[in-house]
């Protein structure tokens, strides 16, 4: 094992390592201070980014980095490979990862000063890191979906960082079903991949798939990815996880949570440069949501919202790129797209004082905005489609009646099947948090 | 209600009278981008504060007092003691519940060693597995609750409330409330919003082809239909209102429940119906019916649609039960304290019993909160007044035996307590005074970059004079390049903002360009203070400011502006009456210093919605610079002089004015017009300024000492660059603690309270009661001072004891909305009052006005005025006096002044302030700040 090798796995390990730790202190009651606190985190996102630097030299000038640590277990012929590889995709993710998160943490240091949740807060963060350096650095699909399972965990319990509102605890669980919703494609995607080409490994050549099968692995890959990248329909997520505290918001969603998808697509790129119908519909996804994105986000008010839009917008654009095979222009574009909306989202809690200071600058008059594509439609239709974004493209009102409601019913109908035959009586206790399944039991009635 | 009842009044007349008379409960504060502070519960200032926190504390649902727990930390810690809690029982009313039980030692057991709260939630757990479960370890108390428990009845049943409809139609309303007030965010504006809300909701409503939510199928059809019929906003709201068959006396109670569920929308919407020009860029048409109309319709199709079927609850039998349960342990929990025993719990008589449950009762933790907040005040009370006229008694009234080397006035605001402190250590002998911080100059002032005028003064002050900052004549063509300059660099700054968020442009930017972010990203996150150091150098070479004067002369009577009928500067006789009115009551008559300077002040920090908060409040939230250096320029003029000598004011003609700024974040201090400044004054201006920059830093350093985050061993420097941090820093979300702990507001001269230490706790208002022999002074200064203390104090107070309620929560997720405030997350209603990180080390009390007059003279000032006499005699503030010669202490305690007789020992003394406050980060007691003095009045080395 080369010194490479050590470091791919000390960027990756070190995060998850300070959460472990921090975590099973907290657990027999030890809160750190918050200087000793925010001190680890600036040294380990040092650490990895000084990590990523090395990784960066050394495959501009080489080949690949791969670490095998063999098989976590094997079952007949299924085998959950653990191997770390780093190749000319995954650095630029990996250095996006350690270099936000680094910021972040000081960003965070200060912004939450004095917060009950201060611990809780750089626990998620550093398990966050892990997480997705994992999924960036992952060999195989399969290690690759622990990464995005604990992105997608630490997602949604940052967004319910609030705990005490009903507000985000609801949004969070909004948001967690929709990943769970999705993840079901990279499950199935990976099982498929096992079942049909026996390894669902990258690092030494993409499996082989060939046909139909290779559609459906794309297929159940993108919906992963659309979830995750809340492209249309699931875009309705999106403005609910600004619950959380603005630099949770910032890094998930302004840069690498919201991009884990493109990743995964770009991970498949191979797979899905096979296929003409995947393709196409990446295409198709990627442009709804970047006119979607387009659309709602010029008549969202509030800063958090209209910079989500306008994040969404360009990773819809990334999207087409993506199933247009140009994987460089996206890689660049998720970089920079990262990049920007992270400094905005940081900066949002100062949009005021920023307009005052622009509006004085240009001497008390904007130009209006708002009078160019729009002011070209009939008015019966600017009214319509005004309404069409401010009820963001009806995706969330579609969701609610004809796939929630509908499986509440269900969910409630099973229930009652369920209590009938049971003998014991049981007590539910209905709370804030699981309106959809009240609306079915008290409505039968009428 | 009254108006209701009037024969007169048409229909639509009478809806608008139930409209306004719930619009009244409604949070009062405006955009935020200019924040004033003001009284949170003001629609309640006619009861007694005590009734009002109550009434409003169910109306709201918020707390009204601190925990139970904090005043029993409090009492604890020795903040309350035993004799202000039985002070304050004793002016209750007592009487005997039962032989051996009077009401005031039921109540002072119940306070000391004090009773428990129980609630229906967790009283099962609690008597199975909890602290009851402990307790009944004890057969003795066992037995005692069983009987209680038999001798306490289960009440009726309370009926199931309508379920809200409220989150089925506040994700709409909310958002179409924020596209319609907004100022610019949002690309696309709301088409039609002109027209007024409710009609251009109608408009975009009831277009066909939308899908709607569950609930709210058939909202299009219903805004068709009254389309249809043109119906007017007030028609709507009627139509719901008969379709509901209430009868006009359900109006107002069903209008206020309304509008209270989304009260920081409907504020605002009823703050820029009254004034839209608060509206910073776009004014609209606002109106609380158009509000309504929407909001009802909305509620209407909910409620047809079910939204209102409420939740089924668990059985009623066992909440009953565990009613009676909680009921019990109450009542047990006070036998305990008074060690009763079963048996006598059991012997009592059916009167008896129910006399002392209802007693216990009565003394529901609300009431318990009453006392203890009375006597968490009345220490506070005592300490300060103790230690005032300590300090009185054994320090003296001392006179500066030699003319001053300079005089400064400052604003009477308590964050420049420590300043002034700080400003007389540096230098023994320099006097400092004060004054509210627009130095009685209001005016529409217009600097060199403001695209618009500003008012600089009160909020219920009118300017009626304009003035300009304008560049001085050889300076004009470097103003020229300079608005060119920032023209382009601000258009630049907006396309990039803009464009990053559109479609095409976006790809362009972010993909080509959006690395680029990682500069300021870096540089704001890894060296905040560094990187405001390139930029302001940068700003400084690219952008030079000229040179400027203010257009304050007016010779012409009328010269007004053609459009906003303002009067352009001031004639001579206006100037003078500008300056007298602060250095009269202030009693800077005579004895001026060569040099005097005006430091008006204000707060700059970054990525802070509530900036605006931490400005000047005299001068409507904004920043007092300009007024500072019009009162200067004013001041310095001959015309004026000879004026303010038949005022018998005189100023000699070796005293030269200067104008200043402080930034109380930054403790920047910038002085004004420095080249104006006679060569005969320099070495004078040298010194005022390398004191008042000794004074700057030490008085970072006092704010330092709050600061969890800066080192404890900070020396002055290190201070004073942390604080520069401070606002400079993207991340900080308490660039600086505002008025948090303000609690005090002593009106008297300053040798009352010069070596005092006071902790930044307490307005100063400079006033010399033996100038002011027919109290005319005095007059003015309360009428203007006591509004705008209470407000600051009473928001403050509120926003602490309620903060999730009465305030905005933590700053951390709020979100800047239209450009008019913050919600939480994407979706919230409007946060008004003030963020957790600026109440967070505050106390709440009321605020306690000092005053350096006798009782008499005082109650003719506040007699004839409604305002204070309101304030003062509902309790809202507290009030007492120093006789400024025999030094006697008079309190107002319920319905009159009485004097407070208290020994007075000598204060602990110390050499500096930062010997009294180093490493110590809580609220500290007075002392006396003994610096020594050198026989040239130079530092003491």
């Amino acid at each position: 094992m080369n010194a490479f090798q050590d470091i791919l796995i000390f960027v990756v390990v070190a995060p998850g390592g300070i959460f472990a730790v921090f975590a099973f202190l907290w657990l027999l009651g030890w809160t750190p201070s918050e200087r000793l606190l925010s001190g680890i985190t600036g040294l380990t996102f040092s650490g990895c980014t000084a990590g990523v630097a090395a990784l960066i030299w050394k495959i501009s000038s080489a080949s690949n980095i791969t670490v095998t640590f063999g098989n976590w277990f094997a079952v007949g012929n299924y085998h959950f490979p653990l191997v770390l590889m780093v190749d000319p995709l995954s650095v630029p993710f990996l250095a996006l990862a350690a270099v936000l998160s680094g910021l972040i943490g000081q960003f965070s240091a200060t912004y939450l000063h004095r917060e009950s949740g201060f611990l809780r807060f750089f626990l998620l963060l550093h398990l966050f890191a892990f997480g997705s350096l994992l999924a960036f650095a992952a060999g195989s699909f399969d290690l690759l979906a622990a990464g995005w399972e604990l992105v997608g965990i630490t997602s949604v319990l940052l967004i319910g960082f609030f705990e005490r509102r009903p507000a985000p605890v609801e949004n969070a669980l909004y948001v967690f079903g929709i990943y769970r919703a999705c993840d079901i494609g990279l499950l199935v995607g990976i099982f498929a991949m096992h079942h049909w080409a026996g390894t669902a490994s990258f690092d030494r050549g993409f499996p082989t798939l060939t046909g139909a099968r290779s559609v459906v692995v794309c297929l159940l890959l993108l919906l992963a990815a659309s979830g995750k990248a809340a492209q249309v329909p699931f875009s309705g997520w999106l403005p609910r996880a600004m619950e959380g505290p603005t630099p949770s918001s910032a890094i998930f969603y302004g840069a690498i949570s919201i991009h884990a998808g493109a990743y995964l697509l770009l991970r498949a790129q191979p797979l899905l440069a096979q296929s003409a119908i995947a393709s196409s519909l990446v295409i198709l996804i990627g442009a709804a949501t970047a006119i979607h994105g387009t659309i709602v986000g010029r008549a969202s008010a509030d800063a958090k919202t209209s910079l989500a839009y306008a994040t969404l917008t360009q990773v819809g654009i990334v999207f087409i790129e993506i199933g247009l095979g140009l994987r460089w222009l996206a890689v660049a574009h998720i970089l920079g797209n990262a990049t920007v909306r992270t400094m905005q989202y940081l900066r949002a809690p100062s949009m005021l004082h920023d307009y005052h200071q622009m509006h004085s600058a240009i001497g008390g008059d904007f130009a209006p905005t708002g009078k160019q594509v729009e002011a070209l439609l009939p008015e019966r239709v600017q009214i319509w489609l005004y309404r069409w974004a401010l009820d963001r493209g009806h995706l969330d009102t579609t969701i609610e009646r004809w796939v929630i409601a509908p499986l509440a019913q269900l969910s409630a109908y099973l229930s009652r099947q369920d209590r009938a035959r049971t003998p014991f009586p049981t007590t539910i206790r209905p709370g804030r948090a699981v309106q959809v399944s009240a609306a079915g039991p008290t409505r039968r009635s009428h | 209600m009254s108006e209701l009842g009037q024969p007169g009044l048409s229909r639509l007349d009478r809806l608008r009278c139930a409209v306004e008379q719930g619009a009244h409960l409604l949070p009062r504060q405006g955009p935020i981008g200019v924040f004033v502070h003001h009284n949170t519960l003001h629609a309640f200032e006619h009861l007694p504060f005590e009734d009002a926190v109550k009434q409003a504390g169910q109306l709201f649902g918020a707390e009204p007092y601190m925990s139970e727990a904090s005043y029993r930390a409090e009492l604890a810690r020795g903040r309350i003691q035993l004799v202000d809690v039985d002070a304050v029982l004793d002016r209750e009313p007592d009487f005997l519940i039962f032989a051996r039980l009077s009401r005031s030692s039921l109540r002072r057991a119940m306070i000391t060693p004090g009773v428990r709260e129980f609630d229906g939630a967790t009283i099962v757990w609690r008597t199975e597995q909890g602290d009851l479960a402990k307790d009944f370890r004890r057969a003795a108390l066992r037995v005692l609750f069983e009987a209680c428990f038999a001798r306490t009845v289960a009440h009726e049943e309370e009926p199931v409330p309508p379920r809200p409809v409220d989150e089925v139609i506040h994700p709409w309303l909310i958002r179409l409330c924020s596209v319609f007030l907004d100022q610019g965010t949002a690309y696309w504006p709301m088409p039609n919003r002109e027209k007024g809300f409710y009609e251009s909701v109608r408009m975009l409503l009831s277009r066909r082809g939308g899908i709607l939510p569950k609930y709210l199928v058939g909202l299009d059809e219903e805004f068709r239909r009254q389309e249809c019929l043109s119906f007017s906003a007030a028609d709507a709201v009627l139509d719901y209102l008969d379709s509901r068959s209430l009868g006009e006396d359900e109006w107002p109670g069903i209008l206020q429940a309304e509008l209270l569920a989304l009260p920081g929308w409907a504020g605002l919407m009823h703050k820029l119906e009254e004034d839209p020009t608060l509206a910073p860029h776009k004014i609209l048409p606002c109106s609380l019916m158009d509000f309504l109309a929407v909001r009802l319709t909305m509620s209407r199709i909910a409620a047809r649609r079910g939204a209102e079927e409420p939740i089924p609850e668990e059985p009623p039998l066992k909440t009953q039960e565990r009613r009676r349960l909680s009921r019990t342990a109450r009542i047990y929990d006070a036998a305990r304290v008074l060690r009763l025993s079963a048996e006598e719990v059991a012997s009592l008589s059916d009167p008896e019993w129910a006399a002392f449950s209802s007693e216990v009762k009565a003394f529901n933790g609300l009431e318990r909160r009453r006392i203890l907040h009375r006597a968490y005040e009345r220490a506070h009370e005592r300490e300060i007044l103790r230690g005032l006229a300590s300090h009185r008694k054994y320090r003296g009234l001392f006179d500066q035996p030699q003319r001053p080397p300079a005089q400064v006035f400052f604003c009477l605001d308590e964050r420049e307590e420590s300043m002034r402190r700080a400003l007389e250590e540096a230098h023994p002998l320099v006097e400092t005074y004060s004054a509210a911080g627009y130095f009685g100059v209001a005016v529409d002032y217009k600097g060199i970059d403001d695209p618009h005028g500003a008012a600089l003064c009160p909020v219920v002050v009118k300017p009626e004079h304009a003035v300009m900052e304008q560049p001085k004549p050889g300076d004009s063509q470097l103003l020229e390049s300079r608005r060119w300059r920032r023209r382009v660099l601000g258009l630049l700054m907006r396309n990039s903002f803009v464009s990053s968020k559109t479609l095409l442009r976006g790809w362009l930017s972010t993909s080509a360009l959006g690395l680029l972010s990682a500069v300021p990203l870096i540089g704001h996150l890894l060296a905040p203070r560094h990187y405001a150091l390139v930029r302001d150098w940068l700003n400084e070479a690219f952008l030079p400011e000229p040179r400027t004067e203010l257009t304050l002369m007016r010779n012409t009577k009328q010269s007004q502006g053609a459009v906003s009928g303002l009067l352009m500067g001031f004639s001579p006789e206006e100037k003078a009456e500008r300056v007298a009115s602060v250095l009269g009551p202030a009693g800077l008559v005579r004895g001026f210093a060569r040099l005097v300077v005006i430091l008006g002040h204000g707060s700059s920090s970054l990525n802070n919605p509530h900036e605006s908060a931490h400005d000047c409040g005299a001068c409507g939230g904004r920043r007092g610079g300009p007024n500072a250096r019009l009162f200067a320029a004013m001041a310095n003029r001959q015309e004026v002089r000879e004026r303010l000598q038949q005022k018998g004011i005189d100023i000699p003609l070796d005293t030269w004015f200067i104008g200043g700024y402080h930034d109380t974040c930054s403790d920047d201090i910038e002085l004004f017009d420095l080249d104006a400044v006679p060569s005969t004054h320099k070495p004078d201006l040298d010194s005022i300024r390398s004191s008042l920059d000794r004074a700057s830093a030490q008085n970072a350093l006092e704010r330092a000492r709050r600061f969890e985050s800066c080192p404890a061993d900070a020396d002055a420097e290190r201070a004073l660059r942390h604080v520069e941090e401070r606002s400079e820093h993207l991340a900080q979300p308490r660039p600086e603690y505002g008025h948090c702990t303000n609690s005090v507001c002593i009106v008297g001269r300053r040798s009352l309270t010069r070596g005092l230490f006071l902790d930044r706790r307490s307005f100063l208002v400079s006033y010399d009661a033996d100038v002011d022999p027919g109290n005319e002074a005095l007059a003015a200064l309360l009428a203007a001072a006591v509004p705008v203390c209470a407000g600051i104090s009473l928001e403050y107070y509120f926003s602490f004891v309620d903060n999730d309620r009465y305030g905005c929560g933590t700053k951390l997720p709020h979100n800047v909305t239209s450009l008019m405030g913050v919600m939480d997350g994407h979706a919230s209603d409007l946060r008004t009052g003030l963020p957790w990180q600026m109440v967070e080390i505050h106390e709440p009390v009321r605020i306690l006005f000092v005053v350096e007059t006798t009782p008499d003279r005082l109650k003719k000032v506040i007699t004839p005025s409604p305002a204070l006499k309101r304030l003062l005699e509902n309790r809202w503030i507290r009030l007492a006096t120093i006789d400024p010669v025999s030094s006697r202490v008079h309190v107002y305690r319920d319905s009159g002044f009485e004097e407070f007789h208290e020994d007075l020992e000598r204060l602990p003394v110390a050499l500096s302030s930062h010997e009294w406050y180093a490493g110590k980060l809580q609220h500290l007691p007075m002392a006396w700040i003994q610096t020594p003095r050198t026989a040239t009045g130079d530092r003491p080395r």
